[in-house]
């Protein structure tokens, strides 16, 4: 377990850290009793403060959709896709390479070509540099995603192809998603890069609130 | 035996995830959840799904809550703040948080406050805390800054800020505290 995160209880409360930070705080204190109840108590500061601010009631439309949520689901899930196959691995590696610019210029202004330009070099220089790759399993019909990686956790792109609309991607850890960003689609690829500080072990692919593909990622 | 009915019993009711639970939480801090959204979002439509996103988040969670931590009425209020925070964020409206935030007694003249003073309370305790603390929780508290932003935008040290906002949120909340006796709600 980290150090304690007594001295960021006042920063979680106030939402004056980052969602990775808020994470990395918040899983701690899962573990740590004194900085739980640090937690608590900031909240209860926060909450006392944002409790005074002008109130209006709820529109009975959203009491509808969080019984919606809690309603027992006739969960209709993705068939699941056969195994992931090595060659899409070089499929991947070619999207970046290659494929990917031709289709993000196709639909963009100068302005957007020039910041995909400085994007794309950057993903080859990556790419170029030691990284690993992992697949998300469960991907619908004939999708397939996977993710490379630097090896220390300092950059993921994530590619989905035959990507039909944009899916969230969520970094999982201690039960809990973080929601990272959106892969939407230019084509008939998807794709986010998330340049990152720390190593996750665990994405997922989600379809609005539902996780329809996993991936694990290893790490040396 | 904790009353099934109240604070403690839905507390330990929704960390083990309990639908009654999650239903009645909702319904009983469905205002203040849907205000924290609404106030940080200023948008009808973003705040139930700021609010809607922030429950399915805790109910998809294995372990969404820790009776331990204490007050769940301030958990899920932390949780739809700072998921309002981070929506926002991601949409890069800051500046939109900002203006409509600074221009809140006008701006949110619809909506139904209990008592319109007590909006200024908070704006007033604020006031009388030491300037070295006042600044960097108002840009936590209003702008929805991260403490990095604030430490350099006040060109001060990350653990001053730290300190200085933590000590300032204490101060804060004890000069509102009666408000809080008398809400009667944990």
């Amino acid at each position: 377990m980290s150090g304690h995160v007594e001295d960021r209880a006042a920063l979680y409360a106030l939402g004056a850290l980052s969602e990775i930070e808020a994470a990395a705080v918040n899983a701690h204190a899962r573990g740590c009793l004194p900085c739980l109840r640090a937690l608590g108590a900031a909240e209860r500061e926060v909450a006392l403060a944002a409790s005074l601010q002008p109130r209006r009631e709820a529109p009975s439309a959203l009491e509808t959709r969080i019984d919606d949520l809690l309603a027992p689901p006739a969960r209709v899930w993705w068939p699941s896709a056969p195994a992931w196959r090595p060659q899409a691995f070089a499929l991947a590696a070619a999207l970046l390479l290659g494929l990917l610019p031709a289709a993000y210029f196709w639909d963009r202004s100068r302005a957007m070509q020039s910041a995909v330009v400085a994007q794309n070099a950057a993903m080859q220089r990556m790419i170029a540099a030691p990284h690993r790759m992992a697949s998300f399993d469960g991907m619908p019909g004939n999708a397939a995603a996977t993710v490379a990686y630097g090896r220390t956790g300092s950059w993921y792109v994530i590619v989905i192809k035959g990507a039909r609309r944009a899916m969230r991607v969520a970094w999982m850890h201690d039960g809990e998603q973080t929601m990272l960003g959106e892969a939407v689609p230019h084509g008939d690829v998807a794709m986010l890069y998330l340049p990152k500080s720390h190593r996750m072990d665990r994405l997922a692919l989600m379809d609005g609130d539902r996780v329809v593909a996993r991936a694990s990622l290893r790490y040396d | 035996m904790a009353d099934p009915g109240g604070h403690e019993a839905l507390a330990i009711a929704f960390a083990a995830r309990e639908r009654w639970a999650f239903a009645t939480a909702y319904r009983r801090y469905s205002a203040l959840l849907y205000s924290a959204a609404y106030n940080v979002l200023g948008n009808a439509e973003e705040a139930q799904d700021c609010v809607h996103d922030a429950i399915a988040k805790l109910w998809r969670a294995r372990k969404p809550f820790d009776a331990r931590r204490g007050s769940l009425r301030a958990f899920l209020m932390v949780c739809v703040r700072n998921a309002a925070i981070s929506r926002l964020r991601r949409h890069a409206n800051r500046r939109r948080l900002t203006e409509r935030l600074a221009a809140l007694p006008v701006e949110h003249g619809e909506l139904e406050s209990d008592d319109p003073i007590e909006r200024d309370r908070v704006r007033g305790a604020l006031a009388r805390l030491p300037a070295e603390q006042r600044t960097p929780l108002e840009l936590a508290f209003y702008e929805g800054k991260t403490h990095t932003e604030i430490a350099a935008e006040l060109a001060t040290p990350l653990g001053t800020i730290k300190s200085r906002i933590s000590h300032g949120l204490r101060r804060l909340a004890a000069a509102l505290a009666p408000d809080e006796v008398r809400s009667a709600e944990r």
